[in-house]
C-alpha cells in the first residue's frame, strides 16, 4: 500500500530489500523470462534450498549452458558460469574435479543437457561426478523460437514440426537413471516445496543427482497449442499431476497433455568418480612400494 | 575382429538380406579388404558419427539396410546413440567393445608398473551399461556376445538384421589373449533385465538377447503423422 | 538440366534471407536438411520443415550439430543433396566433419548466418567474423567453396548457385550469409523453373568393376556413385588413393610418384585452383576510372553503396568491387587493380580477414585500408566514407595495412589508443 501510495504522491518509491538479494543479482533483475515462464519459480525453489541450507555461496558455482534456462547462472550470486550450448557438464565436472570442495550446481535446460549435451550427460552420470543437475523441462526450444526439442510429446506443433511431432520423446529420469545417476526426481514447477525439499536432498547427495523441473512455456509451447496462458498450465499441473515415490522409471514418458508422474525415483548409492580415484592413488602407491 | 566380421557375413547369409543394399558405417578403420569380402558399401567416417551419418544414409534412402560397427563403448558418439535409439531409426549397430577389465590388467602385468598405471587409469571409472541405455532409450532388440560366441552371435545378427528399428549387438572383443578370459566368465541369460547386466568387478559378464519388441519406427512415425494431417499432398521421401 | 516446377516457388514472395535460403535450397532440388536450432538461422529450418513434406524432401531436428553435419554427409552419399543450415557456434562444431567432407569429396551444402562472435557473442546481432573459418576451419589441408549474398533475392540465388556447385566439383560450398541478411525481409522473386539450370549429380555411367570413388576427369573432379547400388564402396576419411582405400605412403601425400594411386590432398585443392576461373564470381562497378576501390561483401557491401556515392558526389573517383565469391579469393583481379588504384578500402564486420588477402594480391602497390567493425551492427557509412577520403588523399609510400579509426572507436578510446594491424 505505500508504494500505492507513493505513486500517487508522486513520490520516489524508497527501494527496499528483496528477501532473496543476498543469493541474486539485483543489478540483473529484471530478468529475460517471459510472463508465465516457469524458469523464475525453479530458480526460487533453488535459492530457498540455499537460505535453507545455510551453505556458504563461495563454495558454490552454477553453471549453465545456453537457452532460457541457460541465463540462470546469469542471476545467481554465486561464482556463475554461462558456458557454450551443451557443454555446461563438462565444464562443471572441470570444475569438481579442480577444486572437489566446490559445490557444483548445472542449471540449464532439457535441449542443452538432453539433446546437445546428452552425450555429457550420460558419462557425467556414469562417472558419478558429484554434481546436482537442475533440468529446466518446458518440452521445446524457447529461445530460439519453438522448436522441437527431444522431449517434446508426440503430436505437439511447433515450428520445425509444423504438422505435429512425430518423434518418441526423451524420457529424461530413465536416461539419468540408466546412465547410473543416484538421485533422480521430477517435479513441476508448481511443486514449490517438495521442489525445493528435491534440491536440498539432490545438493547433499554425493554423485550424480538430478532433478527435473517441468516448467510451462508460455509464449512458445502453450501459444503454439493453444494451451493458455502460464497460469493455465500451472492449473493443469496441478489437475493431472500424480506424485508416485520410487515409481519405476520406464514409467514415466510424458504424452501430449497426458498425465505427469512427479517424485523421488532414484536415491541410490554409488561410489562417486573422487572417491574411486582417491582409491586408486592408494592402490597405485601400495603396488608402487612393493615393487 | 576378424571374428566378428566373419560372423557377420555368416549373419548377413543367414538373414537374407540383399549386400548390394546394405551399407556397412563405420567410425574405426577397416582392412578395405573387408569391402570386397563383405561385399557392401564401407563408408569410415570420423570418430563417432557413424551413427548420425548412417542416419542421414536411412532418411535419404529408406532401402539401405544400414548396418554400423562402433567402437569403444561409443564414447564420442553416445549422444547419437542415445537418440537414433529414441528416434527408432532403422540401424542395426554393432558395439565392438574392448574395454580393460580392471583385475585382469592387474593380473596380466602384475610386475610391470607402468602398463599397470595405464590400464587401471582407463577402469577407475565405471563402466557404461550399454544394453540398459539402449533400451531404456527405446531400442527394439538388444543382445550381448562375446567374440568367441560364434554361433550365438551369428544366429542374434541374422536374427536382428531383418527387424525394423534400432537394434543394438554388443560385442566384448578385448585383446585375443583375454578373449577365452571373458568367454569362459559369461554366462548366457536370455531376457535379463537389461538393469542387471552391468559389468563389474568379481561378477560373471551377462550374455544373450535382452530385449527384443516392436516400435514405430521415425520414418513410419514420419509417414503416419504426415499422411493424417497432409492427406494426398504429402510425398513419401524415396530413393532417387 | 532444368529444375523441377514442383520445388520451384515462382512468383514474387516477401521473405527475409533465411527463407529466401531455404527456398533457393528446395528449388535446386535439395531433398535433405537435418539442423539443429541457432539463432539467426532456425527460419530457414522452418521454412523448410513446412516445405519438405510437399516435395519429397526430409527435415529432420538432429541431436547437436556434430549429428548434423555427419547424417548431411551420409544423405548426400545415399544420393540426395543435402544440406544443413547454422550460426557461428554450430558452424565451429561442424569443422571437423567438414574435412570429412572436403577428405571425401562430398558434395553438400552449408549455410552459415553468421553472428557477432566469439562464442555465444550477441545471437541476435550481425558479424563477419567467421569468412577465416570457413576457409581454413578443419585441420589439413583443402579447399572451399564460399558464397557470400547481400540481400534475401541473392541468398536465393546463391544458395541455388551453391547446390550447382557442390556438384559440379564434389567439395562443400558454404554460403556466408549474416545475421542482417537472413534477418531482412525484402522483395524476391523466384523465377520459372524452366529458367533455373540445375546442374545434375555427375554419376559414373561405366561397368561398376571400373568405378574407382577418386579417379578424376580431367577437369580434375571425380565421378560419384551412389550407396547401396553395388559399387561396393569404400570411403575413408583417411588418405586414400583413386580407388579410396587408404594409404600412408609419404610420396602419396607429396606426388612424387606418377602412379595412378596418387594422392587425393593434392587433388583437393588443386581441383578448385584449376578451376577458380570458372568458379570465381564479383561484381564491379565504377572501377575504370577508380582511384580508390572499395573491396566488400554481404551486408558491408550494402552499406557501402551510400559511401560511395557520397564519396563520387564529393569528386572522388571510387569504385566497388563486392566479391560474391569470396573463397576462392579473385586474386588475379585485384592484383591487376592494384596496378591502377591508389588504394583499397576494405569494410568488414571483424578486425581484419579479407582484407589480408586484399593486401596479399595487391603486393603491395596500393594501400590498403581497413575499415573494422567489432560485431553486433553493420558500419556507419561516414567510416567507410572517411577511410576512401584518407585512401584518395594518402601520398605516403606502402607500409603495411592501414585501420581506420571509426567514429566509435575515436569517441571510446581517443584518436591514438586503438591498437592498429
Amino acid at each position: 500500500m505505500k508504494a500505492l501510495e507513493a505513486v500517487e504522491k508522486q513520490e520516489e518509491i524508497p527501494p527496499t530489500e528483496h528477501p532473496m538479494d543476498d543469493v541474486l543479482r539485483m543489478d540483473r533483475i529484471p530478468h529475460i523470462w517471459c510472463p508465465g515462464c516457469g524458469i523464475g519459480l525453479a530458480v526460487t525453489a533453488f535459492v530457498n534450498a540455499l537460505e535453507k541450507m545455510q551453505v556458504d555461496l563461495d563454495k558454490v558455482c552454477v553453471v549453465s549452458g545456453i537457452g532460457c534456462t541457460g541465463r540462470v547462472a546469469g542471476y545467481i550470486k554465486t561464482d556463475s558460469f554461462h558456458t557454450t550450448h551443451g557443454r555446461a557438464l563438462p565444464f562443471a565436472t572441470g570444475l569438481k574435479l579442480g577444486n572437489p570442495d566446490l559445490k557444483i550446481v548445472v542449471f540449464s535446460g532439457d535441449g542443452d543437457i538432453v539433446s546437445i549435451g546428452g552425450n555429457h550427460f550420460i558419462h557425467a552420470a556414469r562417472r558419478n561426478i558429484d554434481i546436482l543437475v537442475i533440468c529446466v523441462n518446458n518440452f521445446i526450444y524457447a529461445m530460439t523460437g519453438g522448436q522441437v526439442a527431444p522431449t517434446t510429446p508426440r503430436s505437439a506443433y511447433t515450428t520445425t514440426s509444423p504438422f505435429g511431432n512425430f518423434e518418441t520423446p526423451s524420457n529424461i529420469p530413465q536416461l539419468a537413471e540408466s546412465a547410473g545417476a543416484v538421485y533422480v526426481a521430477r517435479w513441476t514447477s508448481l511443486h514449490m516445496r517438495r521442489l525445493t525439499q528435491s534440491i536440498i536432498e539432490g545438493f547433499q547427495k554425493p554423485g550424480f543427482s538430478m532433478v527435473e523441473v517441468i516448467s510451462p512455456c508460455a509464449m512458445y509451447y502453450s501459444r503454439i497449442n493453444k494451451l493458455g496462458l502460464g497460469i493455465d498450465m500451472m492449473k493443469f499441473y496441478h489437475d493431472n499431476s500424480v506424485i508416485k515415490h520410487g515409481e519405476p522409471t520406464e514409467n514415466l514418458d510424458i504424452g501430449f497433455q497426458s498425465q505427469i508422474i512427479v517424485g523421488k525415483f532414484v536415491d541410490r548409492e554409488r561410489p562417486t568418480f573422487s572417491e574411486l580415484y582417491k582409491g586408486w592413488k592408494k592402490e597405485v602407491k601400495t603396488v608402487k612400494r612393493e615393487s | 575382429m576378424d571374428k566378428i566380421i566373419e560372423a557377420f557375413h555368416d549373419g548377413i547369409n543367414k538373414s537374407g538380406r540383399d549386400r548390394e543394399k546394405m551399407c556397412m558405417v563405420t567410425d574405426i578403420a577397416y582392412d578395405p579388404e573387408v569391402v570386397d569380402y563383405l561385399g557392401v558399401d564401407l563408408f569410415h567416417t570420423n570418430r563417432g558419427r557413424a551413427i548420425a551419418f548412417a542416419t542421414g544414409m536411412k532418411l535419404s534412402n529408406p532401402n539401405l539396410i544400414l548396418a554400423v560397427f562402433i567402437g569403444d563403448m561409443a564414447t564420442l558418439g553416445g549422444n547419437h546413440f542415445v537418440h537414433a535409439a529414441r528416434r527408432n531409426m532403422d540401424l542395426f549397430v554393432v558395439c565392438v567393445n574392448d574395454f580393460r577389465y580392471r583385475k585382469v590388467a592387474a593380473q596380466e602385468t602384475p610386475g610391470d608398473f607402468s602398463r599397470l598405471e595405464f590400464s587401471s587409469y582407463c577402469s577407475i571409472e565405471q563402466p557404461l551399461n550399454l544394453p540398459h541405455l539402449a533400451r531404456s532409450n527405446g531400442a527394439v532388440y538388444v543382445a550381448r556376445w562375446t567374440a568367441l560366441h560364434h554361433e550365438d552371435l551369428i544366429n542374434s545378427m541374422a536374427e536382428a538384421l531383418p527387424q525394423a528399428g534400432f537394434k543394438l549387438i554388443e560385442v566384448i572383443s578385448p585383446k585375443p589373449e583375454l578373449l577365452e578370459f571373458f568367454y569362459l566368465n559369461s554366462e548366457i541369460k536370455h531376457g535379463e533385465d537389461t538393469a542387471k547386466v552391468g559389468i563389474e568387478e568379481d561378477k560373471k559378464i551377462v550374455v544373450g538377447k535382452f530385449v527384443e519388441r516392436e516400435r514405430e519406427t521415425f520414418i513410419d512415425a514420419y509417414n503416419k503423422q504426415h499422411y493424417k494431417v497432409l492427406g494426398d499432398k504429402f510425398i513419401k521421401i524415396a530413393a532417387e | 538440366m532444368k529444375a523441377d516446377p514442383k520445388n520451384v516457388f515462382t512468383g514474387s514472395h516477401y521473405i527475409d534471407g533465411d527463407v529466401a535460403c531455404a527456398y533457393g535450397a528446395v528449388a535446386a532440388g535439395c531433398k535433405y536438411l537435418a539442423g539443429y536450432p541457432i539463432t539467426p538461422s532456425t527460419e530457414a529450418a522452418e521454412a523448410f520443415a513446412v516445405k519438405a513434406p510437399y516435395v519429397g524432401a526430409q527435415f529432420i531436428q538432429m541431436e547437436d550439430e556434430l549429428g548434423s553435419i555427419a547424417s548431411v554427409l551420409g544423405a548426400s552419399w545415399a544420393g540426395k543433396k543435402a544440406m544443413t543450415i547454422t550460426s557461428g557456434p554450430g558452424f565451429s562444431l561442424m569443422m571437423e566433419t567438414i574435412g570429412l567432407g572436403a577428405a571425401t569429396e562430398t558434395p553438400f551444402v552449408i549455410i552459415n548466418i553468421q553472428r557477432a562472435g566469439p562464442s555465444t557473442g550477441v545471437p541476435t546481432s550481425t558479424g563477419q567474423a567467421d569468412m577465416m573459418q570457413a576457409k581454413w576451419g578443419s585441420h589439413g589441408d583443402y579447399e572451399i567453396i564460399a558464397l557470400a549474398p547481400e540481400s534475401p533475392q541473392e541468398s536465393f540465388e546463391l544458395t541455388f548457385k551453391a547446390f550447382n556447385l557442390a556438384e559440379r566439383y564434389r567439395v562443400p560450398v558454404m554460403v556466408m550469409s549474416d545475421e542482417c541478411v537472413g534477418h531482412m525481409a525484402e522483395k524476391v522473386v523466384i523465377p520459372n523453373a524452366q529458367e533455373l539450370e540445375v546442374e545434375p549429380r555427375r554419376y559414373f555411367t561405366g561397368s561398376k568393376k571400373d568405378y574407382k570413388p577418386f579417379k578424376r576427369d580431367k577437369d580434375l573432379v571425380p565421378w560419384m556413385a551412389r550407396a547401396g547400388a553395388g559399387y561396393k564402396l569404400y570411403l575413408t576419411g583417411l588418405t586414400h588413393g583413386e580407388d579410396g582405400r587408404p594409404i600412408f605412403d609419404v610420396k602419396t601425400f607429396e606426388m612424387k610418384s606418377k602412379s595412378l594411386r596418387g594422392s587425393t590432398n593434392r587433388y583437393l585443392v588443386d581441383k578448385i585452383r584449376h578451376n577458380r576461373d570458372k568458379i570465381i564470381k564479383f561484381e564491379e562497378h565504377q572501377t575504370d576510372d577508380a582511384e580508390v576501390v572499395v573491396v566488400s561483401y554481404g551486408i558491408s557491401a550494402r552499406v557501402a553503396i551510400k559511401a560511395v556515392k557520397e564519396a563520387r558526389e564529393s569528386g572522388i573517383k571510387v569504385g566497388t568491387l563486392r566479391l560474391v565469391t569470396v573463397w576462392p579469393f579473385p586474386e588475379k583481379r585485384i592484383e591487376e587493380l592494384a596496378h591502377q588504384v591508389k588504394g583499397f578500402v576494405v569494410p568488414e564486420i571483424n578486425y581484419g580477414q579479407v582484407v589480408y588477402e586484399v593486401d596479399r594480391c595487391s603486393q603491395g602497390r596500393a594501400n590498403v585500408i581497413l575499415v573494422p567493425h567489432g560485431g553486433a551492427a553493420v558500419h556507419d557509412s561516414d567510416d567507410i566514407l572517411g577511410a576512401i577520403k584518407q585512401a584518395a588523399t594518402d601520398h605516403n609510400p606502402y607500409d603495411r595495412i592501414l585501420e581506420y579509426t571509426t567514429a566509435l572507436e575515436r569517441e571510446v578510446f581517443g584518436e591514438n589508443m586503438v591498437s592498429k594491424i
